[in-house]
């Protein structure tokens, strides 16, 4: 099977990207080794807020070859991984409009099949319209 | 388990022995995936593909309730047989 898509998790909280990478990990049954899934949460003085520096190491940690897929809470998480992105090169590293928990979850489950770099992305943003109940 | 020759549609029902939480559901999009058949996942009047995690959590189902496998495809047998073998062990 193709080697996953990797998902990068960017959040002003440490603890949320940490957490969330910790849910993925379990919903997808990837072990902690085999996932390509990586958080940037915080500064990186463990503050609040997001580092460019962080986002950079997460991208490289969830690369496997088949392109990334990055993911933000809002706000400045934004606009520092738009940065990070925009001094990248590659165009297979991309920034996708989702809501943050069901963008990540449905990206990361779907990457976990093999899915290619375009479905692992549309995954994401469809998670805006599937209703929670 | 029944079957339509000309397009190869396939479905059975089972019935859940856990709810349709996001472990279960994760794993249901990693195996149908297994499989070239289209794949859904029907509860009530709810449908959801098994491609999408999101989706099947969504169709709310719990410990006791049936759902129906439905599956188009040449695969969609063997497709019907593992999903509904997730389903059936769900934990």
């Amino acid at each position: 099977m193709a080697k996953p898509v990797g998902i990068v998790l960017v959040s002003h909280s440490r603890q949320l990207a940490d957490g969330l990478r910790d849910l993925l990990l379990q919903v997808s049954g990837a072990g902690e080794d085999e996932a390509a899934v990586a958080a940037a949460g915080g500064t990186v003085d463990g503050g609040l807020g997001t580092s460019d520096a962080r986002i950079r190491t997460a991208i490289r940690a969830a690369d496997r070859g088949s392109g990334v897929v990055v993911l933000t809470d809002l706000g400045s998480a934004v606009l520092t991984a738009r940065a990070v992105l925009a001094d990248d090169t590659r165009d297979d590293v991309r920034l996708v409009d989702a809501p943050f928990v069901e963008g990540a979850v449905a990206a990361t489950v779907l990457a976990s099949t093999g899915a290619d770099l375009d479905a692992v992305c549309d995954a994401a943003r469809e998670a805006r319209h599937v209703a929670k109940l | 388990m029944s079957q339509n020759s000309d397009t190869n549609t396939v479905h059975t029902e089972v019935c859940l022995p856990a709810h349709l939480h996001a472990r279960p559901a994760g794993r249901l999009v990693q195996v149908a995936a297994g499989y070239a058949a289209a794949v859904d996942i029907e509860f009530g009047d709810k449908s959801a593909s098994a491609r999408s995690i999101l989706a099947l959590l969504a169709l709310g189902a719990t410990a006791g309730e049936t759902v129906v496998v439905r599956a188009i495809g040449a695969d969609a047998d063997n497709a019907v047989s593992a999903v509904v073998d997730v389903l059936a062990t769900t934990e």
